[in-house]
């Protein structure tokens, strides 16, 4: 039935050929120019779980509390101290700069030139005070030298003032939508904006501008991304090369090539058409779209060949190959399109965008290299020396194939599957240590001696901040801060998990009332408790505005910070499980404590939407391959002898980042996925020859050889061609590309190398020679 | 965790017999002190020297013992304890916010409840005994409490000889007119006694808000102001071989001889509140202070600065049986660095 149909739209394509191929030559212009119009794009709401319990939390009351994109400009004075007229004049003029940038929340703007940024001090008939910066501020010694001691009253020191008085710090809340147009922030032009007008202007030798924040690095990753396009052309070079020693032919090498450059701009013109941009993480897409649009060119081109050296006319040859290949070649790109919808599982928009943009690439490359590659090949007349004798290569070639045919028989059947089973259970034990998370400090994106990461160590180093922030929301009915028994509550949790491995510091509205509780009592620490009378509890309260983050506007909602050491996977699951011990304890219908806002808190709902993910996303990957196989080999022992081997080598993927400290993480998880579903590619263009060999009573290694003869050069070519165009990755400047780099070159030459090793030795035992 | 509640419920059964009359607990107390890890650096308010070793109390109702190494030790209140008082090895008792008073029998290891009355709404900031018997429990407002048998019992006194002249009238006026006002006016209108301070002739030194330096002879029945100048607060007095100083609000710091009738003050290098003091020599005073001020006072009334320890308050000061000297304060207990 399925010849039947494959014949059929064969003769009918092969007959309107040129209009076919006129569809496809207008389709690509229409789509090429719609990816002349692709924008990059990176929001930071794409990257986290939104539908996480903790992101219900967090977006809840972002607009109260900024949340998690904030960014933060540390002004440095490179001769160790601040306190110069031409320091002032530069940090007043980064504090007013950023204030005007579009996207910044004006109102959250905070230096040390900020009118909220004040002090008081305790005199004999009650409180004096002021802002730090007086209105009368002039850049003169007796001036500067009242602005610190306003700096040492205000307590502002390591906070907005470096420890070391060698920086200050301008930090703003970003909005996540302009509110003049209600489009998303633009981050990536926003990074830009903030290079240009910040670092361009006012960096000299005397000042540095060290920039963090989720916006700057989305930015630099951006611009690291950018790079990513010399790769692409190096790994075209490289492909374009070896095509060429495989094919012999000029025309065999350019017209798979072209084929799957078309197939790059389909998807790149789709993701226009659907509304998409170019996210950093996803860009990896066209190179995985290229290199897998190559390995089927690359079968279809050796089909073609092969059919030409039998004296078939180069257009037969080319239809033949075409009904030969289109089921096989159909199911694989099935399979890994199937392997890439599966990631629509998790709920991260970037993870989701990567698998709408892969799957819609890998399945664009059925139509451009199964049916417009063999189309093309037949308006060209390819020449191949027919020869009688076979050539060196070719006898060193038929050398290796009766090497590796040797896998199939059962001596070497349990060799192979022994190493296997030992390998799979070393792998695992590795497998099982896997980190979750993000493994190294500041934006694990980057490396570590990226502009972004010197940055974020400079300012962690010289001021008491920690950008690995969590930040624990309490929830309670209006006016609940002016009651004694609810800030005790507030008092008493932020005590527990303070106590608490992993974090260092903490703060909330109850622990700063205790601070102004004693301001009004002449600065007597023996004062610092939350003071049982309404009159005395709202006095302290009221001094707290809402700009300090600590309450919303009628504080029904107080947040508890975490200050964190790090935010290592470990350390996120100890206080996320303290949090949620002692809230289980003190919730009640007056108040709840919920996770969780704050970098961290975002890290720590993608640490469980990853880990969680995990599982589900490998089960519907394998049990897409599995049903893919089945269907198409018919046969069930042929499709666990495709399965197995990549079962094997997911779990030494695994093995693999434990041993380099790759945390699975939202870059990495989708390599699983990636790999398995590219991977098994092999498996079946091996097995789809096998296996009408083997159901003839053809012995396995026969069939084994046979199969290798026909498609072994173009599988091993294809692993390879595909672990030189993500190899070049290893270069990137982008630290989760590198990762990604390394994961998925050594899935694709392992993958290969179970197809030809481990798949022929389980053939052997399932398809056991009758005695 | 379990064995530390069980601990404490030991100690509350021990101390039944002292439970006073005036017990009481709102319902959203927490009874216990929370044993956690942190709590030596919790905010610490006061180091006394017991035997061979200190005990510290402060925040959330902490008390610590040290041996060689601090230990949090269960309490039946989680009040902030601000001073601690021992009579000998034995026999102690701290005081805190909402009313509260403990007591130990064995040197600051468990403790038990004598007074805890948070609808008072005031703290006790100092306690001092003259033998086991007479003790005398002060605070915030003129809080005053006395015992004659150990702490089984306390009983409030009203200190109408420390109040100003035109308040004692106005008292006089609400009794005959209005009983409620008069109650209300008369638990407000005593200044913060800060600190009581028994001397080595037996009489009491008490000090606190407003200027308040006043002296007793009879066991603390009746004070008397002594001629005083400055109205800010003083928060501590200590006594040398020679001389007395009191000391408090912004850096002041006054010293009298023994007859206490002059009082002379000092200048010191800082602007910050003085909280504690320690002799460390016959000629020399330790003082620390807010603003993490640690100044050591010579007996000519030279000053130097010994640290200061940014953003962080410093409230007590107190030398070990090695020599170490501890401080406490907002960053808990730690070893001053000579």
């Amino acid at each position: 039935m399925l010849e039947k149909l494959v014949n059929g739209f064969e003769s009918f394509l092969f007959r309107n050929r040129v209009w076919v191929v006129g569809i496809f030559v207008f389709l690509t212009l229409f789509l090429g120019y719609q990816a002349s119009q692709l924008k990059m794009d990176a929001a930071f709401i794409k990257n986290i779980p939104l539908h996480h319990s903790y992101m219900q939390t967090y977006l809840k009351h972002q607009k109260d509390f900024g949340g998690a994109n904030s960014i933060m400009v540390a002004v440095e004075d490179t001769s160790g101290n601040i306190f110069n007229a031409n320091y002032f004049d530069t940090l007043k003029n980064v504090h007013d700069q950023l204030f005007f940038i579009p996207g910044v929340d004006r109102a959250q703007v905070k230096s040390i030139f900020s009118p909220s940024t004040r002090f008081t001090e305790v005199v004999e008939d009650g409180f004096a005070g002021g802002p730090v910066i007086p209105a009368d501020f002039s850049t003169t010694v007796s001036g500067l030298e009242t602005v610190r001691d306003n700096i040492e009253k205000a307590g502002i020191v390591g906070r907005l003032i470096a420890n070391d008085y060698s920086a200050a710090m301008v930090s703003a809340q970003l909005m996540d939508f302009d509110p003049q147009t209600g489009k998303p922030l633009d981050t990536i032009a926003f990074a830009a904006q903030l290079e240009k007008e910040l670092r361009g202007k006012f960096e000299t030798d005397k000042v540095k501008i060290h920039i963090i924040g989720f916006a700057k690095m989305a930015g630099d990753v951006a611009d690291g991304a950018k790079g990513v396009l010399l790769f692409f052309v190096i790994a075209i070079f490289i492909t374009a090369v070896m095509v060429y020693l495989f094919s012999k032919s000029i025309i065999l090498t350019v017209l798979p090539l072209v084929c799957s450059l078309t197939a790059v701009v389909w998807q790149l013109g789709l993701l226009t058409v659907i509304g998409f941009g170019l996210d950093p993480m996803s860009i990896l897409v066209p190179f995985l779209v290229f290199a897998i649009g190559v390995s089927h060119g690359v079968q279809m081109i050796n089909a073609v060949r092969r059919r030409v050296m039998d004296g078939q006319t180069t257009k037969a040859a080319a239809a033949s190959a075409f009904r030969s290949l289109l089921v096989p070649g159909g199911v694989a790109l099935l399979s890994d399109t199937v392997g890439f919808i599966t990631l629509l599982s998790i709920d991260i928009g970037i993870i989701r965008e990567l698998a709408i943009s892969a799957s819609l690439g890998v399945g664009v490359i059925i139509f451009t290299n199964l049916i417009l590659l063999p189309l093309v090949i037949s308006f060209t007349e390819i020449k191949v020396d027919k020869h009688a004798e076979p050539t060196a290569e070719e006898v060193r070639t038929e050398a290796i194939w009766r090497f590796l045919a040797r896998f199939a028989t059962p001596k070497y059947a349990v060799v192979v599957i022994i190493a296997t089973v030992v390998l799979y259970f070393a792998g695992l034990q590795q497998a099982n240590q896997m980190k979750i998370g993000d493994l190294q400090g500041g934006a694990p994106a980057l490396h570590q001696d990226s502009r972004y990461n010197l940055d974020t160590f400079f300012i962690t180093d010289h001021f008491s901040i920690t950008t690995d922030v969590m930040t624990v929301i309490v929830e309670a009915a209006p006016e609940a801060c002016t009651y004694h028994d609810v800030l005790t509550q507030i008092d008493e949790f932020e005590w527990l998990v303070r106590n608490t491995p992993g974090v260092e510091s903490t703060v909330s509205l109850a622990s700063v009332a205790k601070k102004v509780n004693a301001g009004f009592n002449e600065g007597n620490p023996r004062w610092e408790v939350l003071p049982r009378t309404t009159a005395s509890l709202v006095q302290a309260i009221g001094q707290i505005p809402t700009t300090s983050g600590l309450l919303n506007g009628d504080c029904s909602v107080m947040p508890v910070y975490l200050f964190m050491k790090d935010h290592k996977a470990e350390t996120i699951e100890t206080v996320v499980a303290k949090v949620k011990a002692v809230a289980a304890k003190m919730d009640n219908d007056k108040l709840q404590f919920k996770l969780a806002s704050g970098p961290v808190g975002v890290m720590a709902a993608t640490n469980e939407a990853v880990a969680e993910a995990q599982l589900p996303m490998m089960l519907y990957v394998y049990g897409a391959v599995f049903v893919l196989c089945l269907i198409s080999f018919k046969s069930f022992k042929a499709t666990v002898a495709v399965i197995i081997p990549l079962y094997v080598v997911s779990t030494l993927a695994q093995a693999l980042m434990t041993q380099l400290d790759i945390g699975l993480a939202v870059s990495t998880l989708p390599v699983i996925a990636l790999g398995v579903g590219i991977g098994v590619d092999y498996g079946i263009y091996i097995l789809s020859t096998m296996s009408s060999k083997l159901s003839n009573g053809m012995p396995v290694q026969q069939a084994y050889y046979e199969a290798l003869v026909e498609r072994g050069s173009a599988v091993i070519f294809t692993g390879l061609t595909l672990a030189i165009g993500v190899s070049t990755w290893f270069f990137s400047a982008l630290k989760f590309q590198m990762d990604m780099g390394i994961l998925l070159t050594f899935m694709f030459v392992v993958n290969m190398l179970g197809a030809i090793i481990i798949l022929p030795a389980l053939a052997a035992v399932f398809w056991r020679q009758p005695k | 965790m379990s064995f530390r509640i069980l601990q404490c419920v030991a100690a509350l059964s021990f101390g039944g017999a002292f439970f006073p009359s005036t017990l009481s607990a709102t319902p959203s107390d927490p009874i216990f002190s929370q044993i956690q890890p942190l709590a030596a650096s919790s905010l610490i308010l006061d180091i006394a020297n017991v035997g061979k070793g200190l005990v510290a109390v402060g925040e959330r109702g902490h008390a610590l013992v040290y041996d060689g190494s601090w230990h949090q030790v269960a309490t039946p209140v989680s009040s902030q304890l601000t001073k601690v008082f021992f009579l000998n090895d034995k026999l102690g008792w701290a005081v805190g916010h909402d009313a509260t008073i403990l007591h130990t029998q064995d040197g600051g290891q468990t403790w038990q409840q004598q007074m805890h009355s948070p609808e008072i709404e005031k703290p006790f900031l100092d306690v001092v005994f003259l033998d086991e018997n007479n003790g005398i429990a002060i605070g915030a407002y003129g809080l005053f409490y006395r015992t004659n048998d150990g702490g089984a019992h306390w009983s409030d006194e009203f200190h109408e000889e420390l109040l100003a002249e035109e308040d004692v009238s106005y008292l006089a006026e609400l009794k005959d007119s209005d009983q409620s006002a008069y109650v209300s006016a008369r638990a407000s209108l005593l200044p913060h006694f800060n600190r009581i301070l028994t001397l080595t002739d037996g009489r009491l030194l008490l000090v606190g808000e407003l200027g308040l330096v006043a002296v007793s002879g009879d066991k603390g029945s009746t004070f008397a102001r002594t001629s005083f100048d400055y109205d800010g607060s003083m928060f501590n007095a200590i006594e040398t071989k020679d001389a007395v100083y009191v000391m408090g609000l912004r850096g002041h710091i006054f010293k009298a001889d023994v007859s206490l009738s002059q009082w002379n003050e000092i200048e010191l290098p800082v602007q910050s509140s003085i909280n504690g003091a320690m002799s460390v020599s016959d000629d020399a005073v330790y003082l620390v202070g807010n603003a993490g001020i640690v100044i050591k006072l010579n007996e000519d009334d030279t000053s130097s600065i010994v640290t200061r320890r940014q953003g962080e308050n410093l409230v007590s000061i107190a030398k070990d049986n090695q020599g170490n000297m501890w401080l406490s304060g907002s960053q808990g207990l730690f070893i001053l660095k000579p």
